[in-house]
């Protein structure tokens, strides 16, 4: 059954507008993001994966997977569930042939198994007259969104630069980051929070209120885009930023983790934040039969939401029970392992897997070189009671630290050791000394097994995608690291993995796991990453224009770490 | 196809006690004069990188293999350099990717399509395919500049790209091949010299005896020369690449311009977009930090010259080591300063083009110890005293215009 809306919300809902998905007209509600339209409009493939052309869908609505990307208004590679839908909008599907649900192209698909990303090295080489006509027809392959000439440039108003200097700075506005703001406000230094959304969550007008209150500049609609050594720089609707703070607090929370098993990419496998919001904001009931995959935050209370919505909810059954999601194109079918040890595969038809689990972004940390270590399955910073990381005036908050340091100090404790560390390296700064204070210990975990000696499953079985930007399998990075390419880079430069749009937002773990030899059981592991390179997310070209258009005179080079 | 491993040559982590000769630095440099060496019979060789295979410059560039060069000699020698990308494949047995995408080198004041009459002539003589486009012919052949600042003109030819990191895998294979070994993760920290020749160098994993050592250690030669109180005039300067997600055919040559400033884009079989704008008061230094000032330099004049590019992605950024001379050529053979001790560095900016057709004349010369007659213009003492990259015009087209 596709996705249908809740009576409730068609009633309430705003104007009916009419846009166009490949040609064919459909009717959303003006406002509401263009890839949540599609979904109630039935269409659960919005793109094709970059190398095989497997099918995609809606699947984490926070606007970083970038399963979502469409051609918007002639605009290429747009992640639709953070556009809003607007009367007349003309809305394309990529990256297929003839269309995104019907995609020949998916034939690639079948004969996977053949083309390792290391499948043109010894290939192609004679006739050596048509060497070029191959790579012509490899070239032709690649590719994704289309260019198109003489679009408006008002989409990209040039912007202003400004530089800003804070006490402490928060990335993140949601409840850890104003909390943690409200305790570094404590101290009377300047505060700043960044907060990518434009509009106040209600559960936190009252935060944002108290934050204010105290002095605490909150800025909404604020996104971060990099970390340059200790600087942060930002980005508004009108202007791009350079704040340079004596601490920085990252409190971006998590990303959701796709299990890891075959098939996990395919349309209707959705995080239960994507489905909560879908049912509580949107008014959208994704499908009628359900089944949950392990826990997360939001599990229970989207179980009794698709309930009341009127799904038949199976589950939830434990991450690492299931093997398989499987479908032609769209899920179909799930196989797990019963509570008995059975392997069961479910008879009826499931229309939609609902995920819980989450994993803490590391965007900030990465960027900014810290230890991260092995934990249960995940990749978690390494921090001291204190909250700080091993980077000088990086601290940590929120869920992104909660996960596997729930005992931590609260995140307003954390905010006072942040304005702490400001102030004293102020004050040293003044008088002439080196550094910011005595670093307590932070506790280092093992270092990880060598993946020369004795190679351990990947994370699932090994067919299942670890890299979804690149389309990259776990069998693959085994493979090269039986080949001898032992060094994490060499591995991300012969497989792809992490280099595609999301640079390891959805795959590090999957990834990391499967280089290193790990396993989801083994803890308390210090891990090895290639370097996190910025910027933080996908920006447009166009939208990094500073408004004079001249070339700007060139800033001195920010030194490698925030404190002198 | 069986399964080829590198496991054997890159597995090493104990330095051997001795060897014949001692590379330092795995790049393009360092592993391509490693091959040569085995094709004449030398395989008692030792690679010492401090990183992983290409981690230094080669593995950041965008691997333009151009033959469009400024200087009749400099051109001839390119055409060279391309020859051996395009043999690349069947010697090695591997696919480099060696794609003739086209150059444009795209001209923007009338003094520049001046100047390029007589540099198009002479691209004629030495064989290389290059023409003299109208502004009309231009935008024609070149629409992604449409709508952009208006073009003087545009030389265009049949340049190429290849994939850097597969011509590194390439050479991999071959080196793992034939017991080359290379110590990954090994840092030179000292060199040892006897009655004025080199007798070994000392890493942090061990020592190992040699008679020769190649510095092939790009940005980072001149810590490597100072070790052995060698005396070298070139300077490493930081160059900063972003790449943008792919997207479908829409450049289809490699574009340069030098007005007002140097810049560059070009799209890769993939179809990312790569670029770069250069800091024309960039200091010397090693230094590989992104910086946010490049992307906004960048943005700004790319889609002033390609307005349609505002619509494309930037994913991610980084920046390399130029190892810059004071006249943009490289340091190509050993050193009156000190007995045994070669270079093969100072590229320029142009290694991943002329290294391997250079360091096979180099090697030809270790093996030897003939001279070349195209390595003249190499010679690493070529510099007086007192010349530093600094004095070295930053005006592209004028950086040439005494020869």
């Amino acid at each position: 059954m596709p996705a249908r809306r809740l009576p409730e919300a068609a009633e309430a809902g705003g104007a009916r507008v009419r846009f166009t998905f490949d040609g064919r007209r459909y009717e959303g509600i003006e406002g509401e993001p263009v890839a949540v339209s599609l979904l109630a409009a039935g269409r659960l493939t919005l793109s094709r994966s970059f190398r095989f052309h497997r099918p995609r869908g809606l699947m984490c609505s926070t606007g970083e997977c970038g399963w979502c990307e469409c051609e918007v208004e002639g605009r290429p590679s747009v992640r639709t569930c953070r556009v809003r839908l607007r009367d007349g909008m003309a809305v394309r599907g990529e990256h297929a042939w003839p269309s995104v649900e019907h995609d020949l192209l998916r034939a690639l698909d079948l004969g996977s198994r053949l083309v390792p990303p290391t499948f043109y090295h010894h290939r192609f080489l004679r006739p050596r007259r048509l060497r070029k006509a191959y790579l012509d027809v490899l070239r032709w392959f690649g590719g994704r969104g289309r260019l198109r000439r003489g679009m408006p440039m008002d989409w990209h108003v040039p912007r202003a630069l400004q530089r800003d200097e804070a006490d402490v700075l928060v990335v993140g506005g949601g409840r850890a980051g104003l909390l943690a703001a409200i305790g570094a406000a404590d101290g009377g230094g300047r505060v700043v929070v960044l907060e990518a959304d434009a509009e106040i969550d209600p559960d936190l007008r009252d935060l944002v209120t108290q934050a204010r209150s105290l002095g605490v500049d909150v800025r909404l609609g604020t996104m971060a885009t990099g970390w340059y050594g200790g600087m942060v720089t930002a980005m508004d609707d009108s202007s791009l930023w350079e704040i340079r703070a004596g601490a920085v607090i990252s409190a971006t929370g998590t990303y959701d983790l796709v299990p890891g098993v075959p098939g996990a990419d395919r349309p209707g496998v959705m995080s239960a934040r994507l489905v909560g919001r879908l049912l509580a904001r949107d008014g959208v009931l994704p499908a009628e039969r359900v089944i949950l995959v392990g826990q997360g935050q939001e599990s229970e209370s989207v179980a009794v939401a698709l309930a009341e919505a009127g799904a038949r909810v199976i589950g939830p059954i434990a991450t690492a029970s299931l093997s398989g999601i499987g479908g032609r194109g769209p899920v179909s079918w799930v196989r797990y392992q019963d509570p008995q040890g059975a392997r069961v595969t479910t008879r009826e038809r499931v229309d939609l897997v609902v995920f819980g689990d989450r994993t803490p972004n590391l965007d900030l940390v990465l960027a900014a070189g810290a230890a991260v270590g092995w934990e249960d399955g995940r990749i978690d910073a390494q921090v001291a009671a204190d909250g700080r990381t091993t980077v000088a005036g990086l601290f940590l908050v929120g869920d992104g630290r909660e996960l596997s340091h729930r005992n931590g100090p609260s995140d307003q404790e954390v905010g006072r050791a942040a304005a702490a560390h400001a102030r004293r390296t102020r004050e040293n700064v003044a008088s002439g000394e080196v550094g910011g204070g005595p670093t307590p210990t932070i506790r280092a975990g093992n270092p990880a097994r060598s993946p020369a000696r004795g190679l351990a499953p990947a994370r699932g079985p090994a067919g299942a995608m670890v890299c979804f930007c690149e389309d990259v399998r776990g069998w693959e990075i085994e493979a090269e690291l039986a080949a001898g390419y032992s060094d994490p880079e060499l591995v991300k430069r012969r497989t792809g993995a992490l280099t595609g749009p999301c640079q390891g937002k959805y795959c590090l773990v999957a990834v990391t796991c499967a280089m290193s030899g790990l396993e989801a059981t083994d803890r308390d592991q210090t891990v090895v990453l290639p370097t996190g390179r910025p910027p933080l997310r996908p920006i447009r070209l166009g939208d990094l224009v500073v408004a004079d258009g001249s070339i700007e005179p060139i800033a001195p080079t920010p030194a490698p770490d925030m404190v002198p | 196809m069986g399964r080829r491993t590198v496991a054997k040559s890159l597995g090493e982590t104990v330095p051997p006690v001795s060897a014949e000769v001692v590379i330092v630095g795995g790049g393009i440099a360092g592993l391509a004069i490693a091959r040569e060496l085995v094709a004449l019979g030398l395989t008692d060789i030792v690679i010492v990188e401090r990183g992983y295979p290409g981690s230094g410059a080669t593995g950041r560039n965008v691997a333009r293999i151009r033959a469009m060069q400024l200087t009749e000699e400099l051109t001839h020698v390119a055409v060279a350099c391309q020859d051996k990308y395009d043999r690349m494949g069947d010697e090695l047995g591997f696919n480099v990717l060696f794609y003739r995408l086209g150059y444009a080198w795209v001209l923007y004041e009338n003094e520049e399509v001046e100047r390029m009459r007589d540099i198009v002539a002479m691209h004629r003589r030495a064989g290389v395919r290059s023409a003299l486009l109208s502004p009309d012919d231009t935008l024609r052949r070149l629409p992604i500049l449409l709508g952009g600042d208006p073009v003087a003109g545009a030389v265009l030819n049949d340049d190429a790209i290849v994939h850097h990191d597969a011509v590194v895998w390439a050479h991999l294979e071959y080196l793992a091949g034939r017991g080359v070994r290379l110590l990954a993760g090994t840092t030179v920290q000292g060199v040892s010299i006897d009655d004025g020749g080199v007798t070994g160098v000392q890493t942090d994993r061990g020592r190992i005896s040699t008679p020769v050592v190649v510095n092939a250690a790009g940005g980072w030669s001149g810590e490597l020369n100072a070790l052995a109180g060698v005396v070298a005039p070139n300077r490493p300067y930081r160059r900063e690449v972003l790449v943008t997600a792919p997207l479908r055919r829409s450049i289809d040559a490699a574009i340069t311009f030098y007005r007002p400033t140097e810049g560059w884009f070009n799209q890769t079989l993939r179809g990312e977009v790569v670029m770069g704008v250069v800091d024309p008061n960039e200091p010397a230094g090693v230094q590989q930090a992104s910086t946010p000032a490049f992307l906004r330099r960048t943005a700004a004049l790319v889609t002033q010259k390609a307005p349609a590019l505002a619509n494309a992605t930037v994913i991610r950024q980084w920046a390399g080591m130029y190892d810059v001379s004071p006249d943009h050529l490289p340091l190509v053979g050993p050193t009156q300063q000190l007995g045994g001790w070669w270079q093969a560095n100072g590229w320029s900016g142009r290694g991943m083009l002329l290294a391997p057709y250079l360091v096979e004349l180099l090697a030809t010369q270790v093996a030897s110890g003939h001279q070349h007659p195209r390595l003249q213009m190499f010679d690493p003492d070529r510099f007086p005293p007192e010349v530093s990259t600094a004095e070295s015009a930053h005006d592209y087209y004028a950086r040439y215009a005494a020869r």
